[in-house]
C-alpha cells in the first residue's frame, strides 16, 4: 500500500456518512498495517508488545503509543523532511516539543471541516467570528492556529478576524466588534484557547462591562488553561462566559483536540459539566487501565485511548494522559491524569523535574 | 471500631473534636479519629508541654529518659504485647504495606531504640553526654552544657511505619518538650509510643504531645508554629517552603526533604556465585516500603566487565523481584500511583524501541526493571517497584551522573572491594551523598546515623558555655578568697 493509496482510501472512508464497528475495524487494521510497515519506531514498539498485523485482529488490540513518545521519537511514515507541515505541541517538557508530521494536509482538513460544520456550525453556512488565538502566520507549527484559520476561511462571515496579535489581545477592537454584533443583532462566534478567555473576562469585569450577544451566537473554547492563565473550574468558567457574553451555557462549546491527532472531539454545549464528547466516525475511543492497557468496563474511569484513522502518517492509536469514562454516545473527560507524589519521603518525578527546571 | 490517634496530656477526649478518617487496604478497613484542636486548645497544650518540660523533663537525668524509651521499645518489640498486636494488625491497613514488611520494619526500627543503641545515639553526638544533665568541663577550658529546646515541634510526613520515632526519640534524649504532628498516612505509631512512655514514666508523658492538623490554613497550625522554639519538618520541597514561610525567623527550622537513593555494583561483585545473592539483597531494598523511603533505591549503576554482565544482572533482579512479590505482595496502587508507574513504563518502552534499553516485567507484573545500556544521569522511576539499572564502564563515572541532583542525594548502596569503596566514598561525599550502605540494609539506618548528613541530637541543642575567664573571675569573689 503506497502513501497515495492509503490517502485515497482514507478520503473515501471519511466521506462515508457513517461507519459501523466492522467497517471501522477493517479500515483501522489497514491503517495499522501501513503504519507498522512504514513507521520504524512504531514497528519496534508494536513488535515488543507482540502486536503485529499478523497477530492483531481487532482494532482494540492495535497498540497505543503513549503521547509522550511524540516528544522523543519521530513517528512518521514518510521521511520527516518530506512533510508538507509539522505540527508541534505548545507544552514542552525540558524544552522538547511533541511533533506530528503531515505529508499532506488533505486528510487533516477533510477530517476537520465537515466535523466542524456539523458540530459547531450546525446547518449554518457562515458566521462572523472573533478569534482569540494568534494567526497561523505567527504560529505556523500550531495545529490550533491552522484549525482556526480553516474555520475562518471556510465558515467565517465577512469581517471575521483574529484579535490576538504580536502585542497581545486587541481588547478595544474586540469590544467594538462585540458591540457591533449586539447592535446589529447578527449572531457571533467567539472562538479561542480557553486560557485566552480568562484575561478577557477579567478585563470585562474590571470595566464593569457585559455583552449580550444576539441569539444564535456561540462561545467556543479549547485546550484548557495550561498554566497560561489562572485555572477556573468548569462551572466557574462556563458561568462566567455565559454571564459575560449573554449566551447560555448550552451555546458554550468546547473542542477537545491535540497535536497528536488529526481529528477533534466536541460536546453539544456545557450546560452540565463534564458534558459528553464525541468525534466523527473515523475516530473511536477506549478507556483503559493505564498500568495494563486493558479496556475498562463502560462507566469506569481510566485513561483515554484514541484511535484516529485520519492520523495516518504518524500513529493512529494514542494513549493520552487524560482521564475519561465511556458513556452512551461518547465519553466524559475529567482532565489530566496526574502521577502521584511519593507517599513516603522519596522523590517522585514531578518534584524532581520541578527542581531541575529551577 | 474507631482508633483514637495522638497523645494529649491535660486534655479530655470529650473536649476535643475528632476528625474520622477511613483507611482501606488488603480488603480491610480501619477508621481512625484524628484530634482536631481549636486554636485555644493548641495554645494551651503547647503551654502545658512547655511548662512541664521546664519543671520536670529538664531536671531529669538523661538516664531516666533512656530508661523510659527503652521500656516503650521493649513493649513494642514484644509480639504478644497488645499494642504490638494492634500495630501489626492496623498498620498494613493504614499504610498499605504488607504484613511482613510492617512486622520486619517495626522490629528493625524498634531495636534501634533500646538502651545500648540509645547510648550510642548520645555518644555519637556528645563527647560527654553528661553535658545534657549539667555543666561539664570543656576541652578548651571552662565548662559547657547542652540544652534542648523547651518546645520542639515535629511535622511528620509519609506512610513509612514508625518513621516518626527517629526524631521523636532524638527530641526526648535532649529533654525537649515535644509536640509531634502525625502524618495522615501513618497516624498511629507516634501516639502509641508516647502513650507507652507516659505509662512507664507519667512525668515524661506530661512533656510530650502527639497532635494532628490538616496541612494548610486551619487554626491549630498557626498556634503550633508560633509556639515552637524549633521545628523539625519532613516533606517535599513545596511543603517545606510553605511551612518555612509561616515560621517566625527566630524559630530554628530543620527541614528534611524528599530524597532519592541509588546503588553501585562493582565488577568484582558480579561473579556468578555472588551476583544472585546481591540481586536478592537489592530487590529487598526495592520492595521494602515500595521505594517510598528517602533511602530507597530507584537506580542502580552496574559496572561492565564482571563475570555477570549488567544486562544479565538486570534479569537476576527482575527474577528476585518476581520471587519477592509472593512473600511481599504489592498493594493495589491508587490511580495516581498507577499513572506514575504507567508513565514511567511507557517512557522506558519507547526507549526500548532503540537498541540501548530492555524493559523487563510485563504490564500486569507487580514490578518493572529497565536496563539502560548507556551511562544515564540519575532520575526517579515510577516508584512502587520500578527500577532502572544503568551500565557503566567504570563506577568512577557515577559521581558525575548523580552530581546534578545534589539536593536530593542521601543514601547510596555499594557493593565493591574495600579500596573501591573508599575511593568512591570520597567522590560521592563530594557530590552530596551522606550515607553509604550495604545492599539489603538501605532501609535500616544504623543507630546514631547522621540523617541527611546532619547531627540528630547536636542540631537540636543550644550550648551554654562558662568561659574559663568567668570561672577564674568567680574565684575572686569566693568567700574563701584571701
Amino acid at each position: 500500500m503506497t502513501q497515495a493509496e492509503i490517502i485515497e482510501e482514507l478520503l473515501a472512508f471519511l466521506d462515508l456518512p457513517e461507519a459501523d464497528e466492522v467497517a471501522f475495524e477493517a479500515m483501522a487494521l489497514r491503517v495499522f498495517a501501513y503504519q507498522f510497515r512504514n513507521n520504524a519506531p512504531y514497528r519496534r514498539f508494536a513488535t515488543q508488545r507482540g502486536r503485529t498485523p499478523l497477530t492483531v485482529r481487532r482494532w482494540r488490540d492495535i497498540p497505543a503509543v503513549p503521547i509522550d513518545a511524540f516528544k522523543t521519537l519521530t513517528l512518521s511514515c514518510c521521511p520527516p523532511d518530506e512533510a508538507e507541515r509539522v505540527f508541534m505541541t505548545s507544552g514542552t517538557t525540558q524544552g522538547v516539543r511533541g511533533r506530528s508530521h503531515h505529508p499532506t494536509l488533505a486528510v487533516w482538513e477533510r477530517s476537520m471541516l465537515p466535523t466542524f460544520r456539523r458540530r459547531v456550525m450546525r446547518g449554518r453556512e457562515r458566521i462572523r467570528m472573533g478569534i482569540l488565538f494568534p494567526d497561523e502566520s505567527e504560529l505556523p507549527n500550531s495545529s490550533l492556529a491552522h484549525y482556526l484559520a480553516l474555520a475562518r476561511r471556510e465558515c467565517g462571515a465577512p469581517g471575521s478576524r483574529v484579535f490576538i496579535g504580536p502585542d497581545g489581545l486587541d481588547l478595544d477592537g474586540l469590544l467594538a466588534d462585540l458591540a457591533r454584533a449586539e447592535a446589529e443583532g447578527e449572531p457571533y462566534a467567539l472562538l479561542g484557547a480557553s486560557y485566552a478567555f480568562v484575561p478577557l473576562l477579567d478585563a470585562l469585569a474590571e470595566r464593569g462591562l457585559t455583552v449580550r450577544l444576539p441569539e444564535g451566537s456561540l462561545v467556543f473554547d479549547t485546550g484548557g488553561f495550561k498554566g497560561q492563565s489562572r485555572e477556573l473550574g468548569p462551572d466557574e468558567f462556563y458561568d462566567a462566559l455565559s454571564a459575560a457574553f449573554g449566551v447560555p451555557r448550552s451555546a458554550c462549546l468546547n473542542m477537545y483536540g491535540m497535536t497528536e491527532l488529526s481529528s477533534q472531539f466536541y460536546d453539544d454545549g456545557n450546560e452540565t459539566s463534564p458534558p459528553v464528547k464525541s468525534g466523527p466516525h473515523w475516530v473511536r475511543s477506549r478507556v483503559v487501565d493505564p498500568l495494563t492497557g486493558a479496556d475498562l468496563p463502560e462507566g469506569e474511569r481510566g485513561v483515554l485511548v484514541h484511535h484516529d484513522l485520519a492520523h495516518f502518517n504518524c500513529v493512529s492509536a494514542i494513549l493520552t494522559e487524560d482521564a475519561g469514562q465511556i458513556v452512551p454516545g461518547g465519553f466524559r473527560l475529567f482532565g489530566r491524569v496526574d502521577g502521584a507524589d511519593s507517599r513516603g519521603c522519596s522523590v517522585a518525578v514531578a518534584e524532581f523535574l520541578a527542581a531541575a527546571r529551577g | 471500631m474507631t482508633t483514637f490517634a495522638g497523645h494529649l496530656p491535660g486534655l479530655d477526649r470529650e473536649d476535643v473534636s475528632w476528625r474520622r478518617v477511613s483507611y482501606e487496604s488488603w480488603g480491610e478497613t480501619a477508621e481512625i479519629a484524628l484530634p482536631d484542636l481549636t486554636e485555644a486548645q493548641a495554645r494551651a497544650l503547647c503551654r502545658h508541654v512547655r511548662e512541664n518540660a521546664r519543671a520536670r523533663l529538664k531536671r531529669m537525668d538523661v538516664a531516666r529518659i533512656v530508661a523510659a524509651i527503652d521500656g516503650a521499645s521493649e513493649r513494642l518489640l514484644d509480639r504478644t504485647h497488645p499494642l504490638r498486636r494492634e500495630a501489626e494488625r492496623m498498620l498494613p491497613v493504614v499504610t498499605g504495606y504488607d504484613r511482613e514488611t510492617v512486622r520486619l520494619g517495626l522490629t528493625s526500627y524498634l531495636k534501634t531504640f533500646q538502651r545500648p543503641q540509645l547510648l550510642r545515639f548520645l555518644a555519637e553526638d556528645f563527647a560527654d553526654p553528661g553535658m545534657l544533665d549539667g555543666f561539664r568541663p570543656a576541652r578548651k577550658g571552662g565548662f559547657v552544657r547542652a540544652s534542648g529546646p523547651d518546645l520542639l515541634l515535629h511535622v511528620w510526613a509519609g506512610n513509612v511505619p514508625a518513621l516518626s520515632l527517629w526524631s521523636l526519640v532524638c527530641g526526648l534524649l535532649v529533654k525537649a518538650g515535644t509536640v509531634g504532628k502525625l502524618a495522615s498516612a501513618e497516624p498511629l505509631t507516634a501516639g502509641w509510643f508516647a502513650g507507652l512512655v507516659a505509662e512507664i514514666d507519667p512525668e515524661i508523658g506530661e512533656c510530650l504531645a502527639i497532635v494532628w492538623w490538616k496541612g494548610g490554613e486551619e487554626a491549630g497550625e498557626a498556634a503550633f508554629l508560633a509556639e515552637a522554639d524549633t521545628v523539625m519538618a519532613y516533606g517535599g520541597n513545596a511543603t517545606l517552603a510553605a511551612l518555612r514561610a509561616k515560621i517566625p525567623v527566630t524559630t530554628r527550622f530543620l527541614p528534611h526533604g524528599h530524597r532519592i537513593g541509588f546503588g553501585l555494583v562493582a565488577r568484582e561483585a558480579l561473579d556468578s556465585r555472588r551476583a544472585m545473592a546481591l540481586a536478592r539483597l537489592a530487590a529487598k531494598d526495592v520492595v521494602r516500603y515500595e521505594q517510598q523511603g528517602c533511602y530507597s533505591p530507584q537506580m542502580i549503576f552496574v559496572e561492565r566487565g564482571g563475570g555477570v554482565a549488567p544486562g544479565e544482572f538486570a534479569r537476576y533482579l527482575a527474577h528476585e523481584l518476581a520471587a519477592l512479590a509472593h512473600r511481599h505482595p504489592r498493594r493495589t496502587l491508587s490511580s495516581g500511583e498507577g499513572a506514575s508507574v504507567a508513565a514511567w513504563r511507557g517512557a522506558q518502552e519507547m526507549r526500548a524501541t532503540g537498541d540501548a534499553a530492555v524493559l523487563l516485567g510485563a504490564p500486569e507484573d507487580p514490578f518493572s526493571v529497565v536496563h539502560l545500556d548507556a551511562a544515564t544521569p540519575l532520575a526517579p522511576t515510577g516508584l512502587n517497584r520500578t527500577l532502572a539499572l544503568v551500565s557503566v564502564d567504570s563506577l568512577d563515572e557515577v559521581p558525575a551522573l548523580v552530581a546534578p541532583h545534589r539536593a536530593f542525594l542521601q543514601t547510596a548502596a555499594i557493593a565493591a572491594a574495600p579500596a573501591a569503596l573508599f575511593r568512591l566514598a570520597e567522590s560521592l561525599a563530594s557530590v552530596g551523598v551522606s550515607r553509604l550502605a550495604a545492599f539489603g540494609a538501605m532501609a535500616s539506618p544504623e543507630p546514631g546515623w547522621h540523617h541527611d548528613g546532619r547531627f540528630s541530637l547536636l542540631d537540636l541543642v543550644t550550648m551554654t558555655e562558662i568561659d574559663q575567664a568567668a570561672e577564674a573571675a568567680a574565684e575572686g569573689f569566693a568567700p574563701y578568697v584571701d
